[in-house]
């Protein structure tokens, strides 16, 4: 790890090479290595047991062809780039791997994956899709079974205190990267959107208790800037997953501002604190099932669904809604026409991109960008 | 296109009789709704035997987008959902759908497009399913958010994954207890929108005449294990109507009896459906509704399936009748296990309180490759439904283990417009080559 760069540089230096932190900390500690894909199965479980948490990501736009052989061409392009990575040897340094049930494609990446090529440890994290008194039940117990399965990997029985602290680690940089949000409240948004990107992607492949330093330095570097030219247009950005800032940074060349978020590695999971509550589980249930807003959970029709998009609009104050969505992503096309039709009545216009994890034409894409940050201007 | 679009031709009488039991029950069903009764627009994974204690009135969208798309009206609805914004890569049966609500809403009147007279009715309740898909929970929130502001209930059984032992008691009780409480929460919301008190006993009778039937059902499609097969698709994809919607009718009951009898007969008789059965194949994936007739030319050909995976029943029903609620219960849990055990790792999603069937089991494939003296298998990969063509890659590889040849061919299930006629045919006279070499090396061997 080049250990010159500091602060968002250094976010910036781990968002580009992800693997190179964890590879040095299995060497220095001798810990497992867990990778997982979307939160349902919480990293402060994995971290509390004694492995290494690091979130599985895709290479946007790599080949893909390897996985020919076993998914069809039909399938999510982030899940076939998933797999692509491992298939490339990649992700060679993972000791198991925890696949939640997400949404249907991920669920069955998990059967496919682990029946060709078995991980010492592997684990299908199963997520209901109501939020029923039955289906929140159905959640805890997994908590417990997917706590309680790590033993078999790292020696480690399963610890309330040991969960209570990684929770408390966690928090402590929701609090931090709360710090951030409120920064870009104000005009000029002292943080762009693509450096939070890279910030938020450092921490999902570093242990918590270094993304705190980390955080730390670059809020004061942040703090420390210069005011920018106000923005214009701010912008809000909601889709499936985003984890790389390439599209932001196109927004960006197109003159517009990211200033808040609604996607998976965003705001979902650092907007609040996840609660303390006696029972740990409990406090992981709300925090990444019942208040943990991904279309894929049923959340009852009627527009009300997409109250708190509009509220953290109003919020931020953003003058139009980008939306991207992978293609197959079934839970967020399905979402699109009663969101642009809500935001439609609330006179916030919104553009969709649908991409295949790839953002091309990548000059396709920044045309309608220009065009639609032009007509917010 | 239409011209390419080739009715079915099927080879049963019993089946072929369907042309006047279906319209009699469905009309029976229609005409009800001038009576101003509840209606419920389901979707396949409610339990049709609950739905008849209540004595409820109800239609499947999903069913409807298969008879829109058999009469090629389908491409104007999913045209208009195309146009409100809803993907093309988005299920056609979900889009057929919006494409008629948005028409029926913007047009202050049931579409005249519709190949049902009258359409589908104004519902009072929706009650969805998660099961299978995504697609399928998430269509109904947003009906009910776009087109009618009207109470839904979806279900949400979840499976076990396949390296997960459903006989550890703990695990078994994890499933079982949200399989029982999604159970009784769908009963407490038809109780709640219906006005009315679920009769038990009708139910356990309903259940009973359902099973009565299936298990003819089930008992007919293991005769096709003979050969020459004395049933084709175009036999199977009819007949899987009743097994859907019309469980707990008599009617069922007498449609599958004939039904095994006539095809009993036929084995007996050494009747099979094309005069020289040279090659028998395994169907996976939906079919193209909209061209049932590309089954009669496969066995122009000289190919049969003898077997469908999709809708098919399966082979499980014993289930204790005294506690019916828990009977609906067990015989999803069974079902779920019993497909576990052949391997659920490409298709996890088969725990379904009603039933609906499906398979692409590793295990389960060695023994119908055996069982159904298979040379092949063809595979439809829908774009538009992931869900079930999903696996079929993983299929074909365990097929190719085993030294069977397969063909995975691109359409959809609803939308003829992804049909491409002379490529698939093209594709499915190589494939059929390849089997022959694959049977002579077979036989070799």
């Amino acid at each position: 790890m080049n250990k010159s760069l500091t602060g968002l540089a250094r976010a910036k230096y781990i968002a580009e090479h992800r693997d190179e932190r964890v590879r040095e900390l299995k060497k220095e500690s001798g810990r497992p290595v867990v990778g997982y894909l979307c939160c349902f199965a919480p990293p402060e479980i994995i971290s509390a047991s004694g492995a290494i948490p690091y979130r599985l990501t895709g290479r946007p736009n790599d080949t893909v062809s390897e996985v020919d052989a076993y998914l069809e061409p039909y399938g999510c392009s982030y899940v076939r780039n998933i797999m692509a990575q491992g298939l490339k040897g990649r992700l060679d340094f993972l000791d198991g791997l925890v696949i939640s049930h997400s949404c249907d494609m991920i669920q069955r990446l998990y059967g496919i994956w682990t029946y060709y090529f078995p991980f010492s440890y592997s684990r299908l994290f199963n997520v209901p899709h109501q939020l029923t008194p039955w289906a929140q039940d159905f959640f805890l117990r997994e908590l417990n079974f997917f706590y309680e399965s790590l033993e078999q990997l790292t020696g480690n029985a399963p610890d309330r205190d040991a969960l209570k602290k990684e929770i408390e680690a966690s928090n402590a940089n929701r609090a931090l990267i709360r710090e951030f949000y409120r920064l870009r409240l104000e005009n000029p948004p002292l943080i762009k959107g693509s450096e939070m990107m890279d910030l938020l992607l450092a921490g999902s492949v570093i242990p918590a208790e270094e993304f705190t330093p980390l955080l730390r330095e670059a809020l004061e570097e942040v703090k420390n800037r210069d005011p920018w030219k106000p923005a214009n247009p701010r912008l809000l950005v909601w889709g499936s997953i985003l984890d790389d800032s390439t599209f932001y940074r196109m927004i960006e060349e197109a003159g517009g501002k990211v200033v808040a978020d609604d996607t998976c590695i965003g705001f979902r999971v650092w907007e609040k604190d996840i609660p303390l509550t006696d029972d740990p589980y409990q406090g992981l249930k709300e925090h990444y099932f019942v208040n943990f807003q991904c279309p894929r959970t049923d959340r009852g029709p009627g527009i009300q669904r997409f109250q708190y998009i509009l509220d953290r609009a109003r919020e931020y104050n953003v003058d139009g809604v980008i939306g991207y969505i992978i293609s197959f992503c079934d839970p967020h096309k399905l979402d699109y026409p009663d969101l642009r039709d809500y935001l439609k009545e609330a006179d916030l216009p919104m553009l969709l991109i649908d991409d295949n994890y790839s953002f091309t034409p990548g000059e396709g894409i920044k045309t309608r960008l220009q065009a639609f940050i032009e007509m917010l201007k | 296109m239409s011209s390419e679009m080739q009715r079915a031709k099927r080879h049963l009488e019993t089946t072929r009789k369907m042309k006047e039991m279906l319209p009699r029950f469905f009309m029976r069903m229609m005409e009800r709704r001038f009576s101003n009764e509840p209606l419920a627009w389901c979707m396949v994974g409610v339990p049709p035997e609950l739905l008849k204690a209540f004595d409820l009135l109800w239609e499947w969208p999903e069913n409807f987008g298969t008879i829109c798309a058999s009469r090629l009206v389908a491409p104007k609805f999913i045209e208009v959902a195309e146009g409100d914004g809803y993907s093309p890569e988005l299920c056609s049966y979900v889009t057929n759908t919006m494409g008629y609500c948005k028409l029926w809403k913007d047009r202050g009147e049931f579409p005249e497009e519709s190949p049902l007279p009258g359409g589908m009715g104004n519902p009072s309740m929706l009650l969805g399913s998660g099961f299978i898909c995504e697609p399928r929970w998430k269509w109904f929130q947003s009906i009910a958010t776009r087109f009618v502001d009207v109470p839904v209930y979806s279900s949400d059984p979840l499976a076990p994954p396949y390296d997960v032992d459903p006989k550890d008691p703990r695990i078994a009780e994890h499933y079982l207890d949200l399989l029982r409480r999604d159970l009784q929460g769908q009963i407490d919301f038809l109780e709640k929108h219906t006005g009315k008190k679920l009769d038990l006993d009708r139910l356990r009778e309903y259940i009973r005449l359902s099973h009565e039937a299936l298990t003819y059902w089930r008992d007919t499609l293991y005769l096709r294990k003979a050969i020459p097969c004395p049933m084709g698709s175009t036999d199977y994809f009819s007949a899987i109507i009743p097994q859907m919607y019309m469980v707990g009718e008599e009617e069922a009951v007498d449609f599958y009896r004939e039904m095994y009898h006539e095809v009993k007969a036929r084995v007996e008789n050494g009747i099979g459906i094309v005069e020289e059965e040279k090659y028998r194949l395994v169907w996976f994936g939906l079919p193209p509704w909209f061209n049932l007739g590309f089954f009669n030319y496969l066995e122009s050909l000289g190919a049969v399936f003898a077997l469908e995976s999709t809708y098919n029943v399966g082979d499980y029903f014993e289930v204790d009748l005294s506690d019916p609620l828990e009977a609906l219960v067990q015989r999803t849990w069974q079902r779920a296990v019993r497909m576990h055990q052949y391997g659920t790792e490409a298709m996890p999603e088969l725990c379904n309180p009603a039933v609906f069937g499906g398979f692409v089991g590793s295990r389960l494939l060695e023994e119908v490759v055996r069982d159904y003296s298979l040379d092949g298998a063809v595979m439809h990969l829908t774009r538009s439904c992931r869900a079930v063509s999903f696996g079929e890659v993983h299929t074909k590889n365990r097929l190719a283990e085993m030294g069977l040849p397969s063909l995975i061919f691109e359409s959809d299930m609803t939308d003829p417009r992804l049909w491409s006629d002379a490529q698939i045919k093209t594709r499915v006279q190589a494939f059929l080559e390849t089997v022959d070499k694959s049977k002579a090396e077979r036989q070799k061997n």
